[in-house]
């Protein structure tokens, strides 16, 4: 008896140390290290743990823009992350063409992983045909209105051309209203406005070309004419937008400071969050207005964000069960129900298991003939560099759209010239 | 360990500052002095060094110079015993709170809309000198330099003030019978009596107006249109925002010649003096 119950521990703990032994540690960074969002993946991550005990998950959460900058260094490093958020488009890419993202192709495809997401909301994160890595929240631009100060300025029409637009801030300010609230400090806001705007302004086949280091000119007429237009928006922007930050003016919109926002979808919660009741009753939203402009009028400015995981991982098929489970259909409607965000999968709720904005917001995007990668993270950043301080120039009225633009060549001249 | 963790960082960025490299590339392409031509090429390395040297002036005009001013005045015998060590520990405080605290503080205080600033314009009737004081790029570098005047000027005076302490008390009694007034004192017995001080203080000062880099980080970013970049920013801004890591070891590099040079100058000027 003493003995066969010798034996049985022996055996316990040898099968244990080979269960332990077994056990892999993957390291996950993501950029939210506020108080909803990280909780809410730190629960997930016990979840996944649970259902995989062969593998443990540490997290590193950093801010949005630190992330930016320590995601490069660690990148090079033995200690780069094993699955990690990215942004798609230009931010991403460079690290594709250093070989540092791994090509998750054939796990999507010859499992049929693939068929689970919205394909637009995948096809941001494919790079010369292969993709990099899966969505993780949908997002969109559009803006954000106070029905209440519409109706006091005698603004009885939703705008949908670009004249309209300007006939209802006119309307606004003569009112007494602030038209549009906007706070510019980390220009990241301008760049959706131009972004926006330069798609619409500009013809699609060279708008791509451009925003591409290795070809882009910028010297299509429409980018001044677009600068033209943003700069006609000055006189109806909320005091010092340069010495705003968004979330400040975001704040002080739903106070009812201002009647427009040019808005993420991904701030919708913060109506149910922050806003007033009587903002929270009585706010609506539409899309970017018509231009009139040689680019497609039916896109949407706005990108998903999303995880991929490290070329230089130990842990490929562990990593890419944790990538599977991190932005899979279960995760995404906790998601949803904890932190507001809608992740890329279809069909992920019915109409009615949603909040209106939320629902509004996703019908917006799916009506969209296709998505525009925002300006700052589609944009070398030496592009983006120059491009970012003369906008701040023009919103401070010190310098003009052909003077902008020529700046913006002459960088986009010395990136082109290293490639 | 010193030659390993101090020199060898010095020799290994020079050597870097020579290739053009990204953190996340594993290779890297020799380029010579071209990181060097095109520093000198950049709009924002002459507006970084001349913010740089504004704040060097400004910092040792108020923190030596007022420091002093204030060293003096609370070793004098015009003010009680009590009172001088309130107002000893008053100025020194804002020395031990940290920079990033400090920033975020200002940058509340300088807000447009609600911040303390132009709230006591109004309330003083001077509405019309309101404005973005870190969103205007007249203003912005004025606004950081200011805040550090405020937080550093009561360090200097308690290094300042200890070394006043020092200087043997017979000095001003002998002064005293001659009929010396406290400013003559001042002048021919305190301020002689703590030059070697008064150099350590200016070499710190402008040292560290070269290393600037926090308080602009937090509460401007080198923004708005690069009118607040110092040198610090600049190479960061380089390295880490635009992954260009050979061109931020060459900022890196002049960075480093600036303060050596600023220190042997003014170490050379105050052997002269000596002598």
């Amino acid at each position: 008896m003493r003995r066969g119950l010798l034996i049985l521990i022996v055996f316990a703990t040898l099968i244990s140390t080979f269960l332990v032994a077994e056990q892999v540690e993957l390291k996950f960074l993501h950029r939210w290290p506020d108080p909803i969002n990280q909780p809410f993946l730190e629960n997930v991550v016990k979840d996944f743990e649970a259902l995989n005990p062969d593998i443990k998950v540490n997290i590193q959460a950093i801010s949005n823009d630190p992330f930016k900058e320590k995601i490069k260094i660690v990148l090079g490093t033995s200690e780069a992350p094993d699955v990690f958020f990215t942004w798609p488009g230009e931010f991403t890419n460079r690290f594709i063409r250093a070989g540092r993202i791994m090509d998750i192709t054939d796990a999507l495809v010859e499992t049929g992983w693939i068929d689970d997401f919205v394909y637009s909301q995948l096809e941001p994160f494919m790079y010369e045909g292969r993709f990099y890595g899966t969505p993780y929240r949908i997002d969109a631009k559009v803006f954000m209105y106070n029905r209440l100060l519409f109706e006091k300025a005698g603004v009885d029409f939703v705008p949908e051309t670009w004249e309209e637009f300007l006939v209802a801030c006119e309307k606004l300010k003569k009112a007494g209203i602030t038209p549009i609230a906007f706070g510019n400090e980390q220009p990241w806001a301008i760049s959706h406005y131009i972004g926006t705007l330069n798609q619409k302004s500009v013809p699609e086949d060279v708008w791509l070309k451009d925003l591409d280091p290795a070809k882009g000119t910028w010297d299509h007429p429409g980018y001044v004419e677009a600068l033209k237009m943003f700069t006609q928006l000055i006189p109806y922007f909320s005091q010092f937008p340069n010495a705003i930050k968004h979330a400040e003016a975001r704040a002080n919109f739903f106070a009812g400071g201002s009647a427009m926002m040019y808005v993420e979808i991904v701030e919708i919660p913060y109506v149910y969050r922050d806003a007033p009741v009587e903002f929270q009753e009585n706010w609506g939203m539409f899309v970017f207005p018509n231009t009139g402009g040689p680019g497609n009028q039916n896109y949407l400015t706005g990108y998903p964000e999303g995880f991929v995981i490290s070329a230089d991982t130990k842990y490929p098929e562990q990593s890419l069960r944790f990538l599977k489970y991190l932005t899979g259909r279960e995760v995404g409607r906790r998601e949803y129900a904890e932190v507001g965000y809608l992740n890329g999968i279809k069909n992920l709720f019915d109409e009615d298991e949603v909040d209106p904005g939320t629902w509004d917001a996703v019908q917006l995007v799916m009506k969209a003939e296709a998505m525009a990668n925002w300006l700052d993270s589609s944009l070398h950043a030496r592009i983006w560099d120059v491009y970012s301080v003369q906008l701040q120039m023009l919103v401070d009225g010190v310098t003009t759209p052909e003077k902008v633009m020529q700046e913006v060549r002459k960088a986009a001249d010395r990136v082109r010239a290293e490639f | 360990m010193i030659l390993v963790f101090v020199y060898l960082p010095i020799v290994q960025n020079f050597y870097f500052s020579l290739f053009k490299m990204s953190s996340y590339s594993p290779t890297k392409q020799f380029v010579g002095l071209a990181n060097y031509r095109m520093i000198f090429e950049d709009d924002v390395f002459y507006i970084s060094l001349k913010n740089n040297t504004l704040y060097a002036v400004i910092s040792v005009i108020c923190q030596v110079g007022f420091g002093m001013l204030l060293a003096i005045i609370l070793e004098g015998s015009f003010i009680g015993r009590k009172l001088k060590v309130f107002f000893r520990n008053v100025y020194f405080m804002p020395s031990l709170l940290s920079v990033t605290a400090v920033g975020l503080m200002f940058y509340f205080i300088y807000n447009p809309n609600i911040g303390l600033l132009n709230g006591i314009l109004e309330l003083i009737g001077l509405g019309d000198l309101k404005t973005a004081w870190l969103g205007n790029p007249k203003t912005a570098i004025y606004a950081v330099i200011a805040m550090s005047q405020w937080q550093y000027t009561g360090y200097i005076m308690v290094l300042l003030l200890v070394a006043i302490q020092k200087i043997p008390h017979e000095q001003y009694e002998a002064a005293e019978i001659d009929g010396a007034s406290s400013f003559n004192k001042a002048i021919h017995i305190t301020i002689p009596g703590i030059r070697d001080m008064i150099v350590v203080c200016t070499v710190i000062t402008v040292i560290g107006a070269f290393k600037l880099f926090t308080e602009i980080y937090v509460m401007t970013q080198g923004g708005p249109y690069n009118s607040t970049q110092v040198l610090g920013t600049f190479m960061y801004r380089a390295a880490f925002a635009y992954d260009e890591m050979g061109y931020g070891s060459a900022i890196a590099v002049i960075i480093f010649a600036i303060t050596f040079l600023a220190s042997l100058v003014q170490i050379r000027f105050a052997y002269k003096g000596n002598n």
